[in-house]
């Protein structure tokens, strides 16, 4: 049995890298990168504070609401169902929101810089 | 439980593992590059795969049997390993993917342009990798005696030497396909069960003996501080384990990294409700699991404690089958990063090196397993989380956002990361469980923001040393891929 090492698609990465490092050579090319970097991060940092709010929030209401975590949908206590089920719909629809948006901030900043 | 029956799921297991992995491999030979099978990889294929290789013996046992101990507190648990991936998609799946490194190592000597950064980052890695196999061994060992009644070491020796022959054998190549493979059986041996056992009760009318509040151990509920913390190990763990990283390798760019781990977030949410039913099940129906001593266990013995005969044997061997799946996937996937890490680093480039690596990543983490005794998985792979959080995480976060992060800040907030969480877990395991304090049994919420402190103080102080690739490298990370021509 061979075994190929493992290493960077030399041939397939190439004209990729080219091209994107071709946006640093100017001034004006690292203004753009730097405003692509600055919406990118500031997306994360919403998205991840948005979720993590929610989650706080998710305990907060079972403590505040007596009574609340007790009481049975199906045969199954709202606690349970809260923290067991409800918490991944949350989770999916800010990574939908999230992979969305910045794919569209990409795409602003090929439209930007002229990389196509 | 009829040893024959949980002898023969594992033999199946393990001989359709081997079968896809040379299946796999004969595809890819015949593609003649891997690279470019790899870009053929589909994303739903890719993303089951990693949740074949992230699903380990701690979710696959340790969460059900937490959640049949410590109820709803249980439940962050599964929320914490799903949301980690969150914070890996918001955070570092692209920009990851787009730096081309294959390895944690690669990525941080490419960003700070360092050799020194890129020997610790191994040894931190190496660190990760063992600890993190530890528990699946422990999961392996104790569902062999449960299943069998053949003493634990049997467990662990048998995954130890599963994973080294086909590890040896095929590499890195067929794993895509053996890790997908992996997903979907553990979901099956998860759902079928629970689900007959579901539509069982349902028939027989058989009325809950607890409510599911109740504790049945008497344990005090976990304070605030131990949620809070866990969850931050959790959210900040899973962005730097080894294992997942390769995976990411694989994608044909960072928006197809980003789209994978979209799925995969999906791929988890589904299969985190079937250990949840299962620790609520386990409490309303069968509490006495829990005083057993062994509630890691639960998962294992629940079919037979509720459906019995036959099919209780039936569904209770398609449990062990998964259960394996779980020890295999996730051990062969640390094997793999792990020997591509220690062969480049340490024992020289090449087929051989290669091998002797994958031997001594599995064989350490082996005799430390056989040494010690298992706790409660989660719990154990809790803290590997809170390790990787005070080590890897920082790194890769401010690698990868922070221009200021230097080659002298990313090594002293790696080592202090290390070494308080590090002597928190030694403390923790001298001193027993009993009698740690919880800032010590979680140090997540201390040593994760120390840790950062470190290593931007340290940047600040040595802003000189920002290495001169940096613009060249951030755009590199940052920027989106041209369309290649030969891609859509």
């Amino acid at each position: 049995m061979s075994r190929v090492r493992v290493t960077a698609p030399a041939t397939a990465a190439r004209p990729a890298k080219e091209s994107r490092e071709a946006a640093q050579e100017s001034d004006v090319g690292q203004v753009f990168v730097r405003s692509l970097i600055r919406s990118q991060l500031r997306l994360a940092l919403v998205v991840a504070g948005g979720f993590l709010v929610i989650l706080g929030a998710f305990p907060l209401l079972l403590a505040a609401v007596p009574g609340l975590a007790e009481t049975r949908i199906a045969g199954i206590p709202f606690g349970w169902l809260l923290l067991g089920v409800g918490i991944y719909p949350v989770i999916g629809l800010s990574a939908w929101l999230y992979t969305r948006t910045a794919a569209r901030n990409e795409a602003r900043y090929r439209d930007l810089a002229g990389d196509q | 439980m009829n040893a024959g029956v949980a002898a023969a799921a594992l033999a199946v297991v393990s001989v359709a593992t081997a079968v896809i992995g040379f299946y796999g491999l004969r595809i890819s030979r015949t593609t003649g590059d891997f690279y470019v099978a790899s870009r053929t990889v589909r994303p739903w294929w890719n993303a089951s795969a990693i949740g074949g290789e992230y699903l380990s013996a701690a979710s696959f046992l340790g969460v059900a049997g937490l959640i049949l101990l410590s109820g709803t507190d249980a439940l962050w648990f599964p929320v914490g390993y799903t949301a980690g991936y969150l914070m890996l998609l918001l955070f570092v799946a692209a920009p990851l993917r787009r730096s081309g490194a294959y390895t944690i190592p690669d990525f941080t000597e490419a960003r700070l342009d360092s050799r020194a950064v890129r020997k610790v980052t191994s040894l931190v890695v190496v660190l990760v990798g063992w600890l993190y196999i530890v528990p699946q061994l422990h999961g392996a060992a104790l569902t062999i005696r449960i299943t069998t009644g053949l003493p634990s070491w049997v467990g662990s020796v048998a995954v130890v030497v599963v994973v080294c022959l086909t590890v040896v054998a095929g590499g890195m190549r067929s794993i895509t396909f053996v890790q997908a493979f992996q997903y979907w059986l553990k979901l099956t041996a998860l759902a079928v069960p629970i689900l007959f056992i579901l539509f069982v009760l349902a028939g027989t009318g058989y009325s809950p003996v607890a409510a599911p509040a109740v504790n049945p151990t008497g344990q005090p509920p976990a304070s605030l501080y131990s949620n809070v913390s866990l969850l931050v190990a959790l959210l900040f763990g899973t962005l730097g384990l080894p294992h997942v990283l390769v995976r990411f390798y694989t994608n044909p760019d960072g928006q197809s990294a980003r789209r994978t781990t979209l799925i995969v977030l999906g791929l988890l949410s589904v299969f985190y409700l079937f250990p949840t039913a299962y620790g609520l099940v386990g409490r309303m129906f069968a509490p006495e699991l829990g005083r057993s001593g062994q509630p890691d266990a639960m998962v294992l013995l629940l079919p037979r404690e509720l459906v019995g005969g036959a099919a209780g044997d039936l569904l209770a061997a398609l449990v062990v089958a998964g259960a394996f799946a779980a020890f295999l996937s996730t051990t062969s996937g640390l094997v793999v990063s792990l020997a591509g890490v220690v062969s480049q680093d340490v024992l020289g480039a090449g087929v051989g090196g290669f091998r002797l690596a994958a031997v001594v990543s599995a064989v350490v983490p082996l005799g430390f397993a056989l040494m010690t005794d298992s706790l409660a998985l989660a719990g154990s792979v809790g803290l590997v989380f809170a390790f990787t959080a005070s080590t890897v995480c920082p790194v890769l976060l401010l690698g990868i956002w922070w221009r200021g992060l230097t080659d002298a800040g990313a090594i002293a907030g790696m080592v202090t990361g290390g070494l308080l969480c590090g002597g928190a877990m030694i403390a923790g395991s001298v001193a027993g469980a009993a009698n740690t304090p919880a800032w010590l049994a979680q140090p997540a919420a201390w040593s994760v923001p120390t840790a950062f402190a470190v290593m931007v103080l340290v940047s600040r102080a040595t802003a000189g040393r920002v290495p001169a690739t940096l613009s060249r490298v951030m755009t590199r990370l940052h920027t989106p891929e041209r369309p290649l021509a030969t891609g859509r």
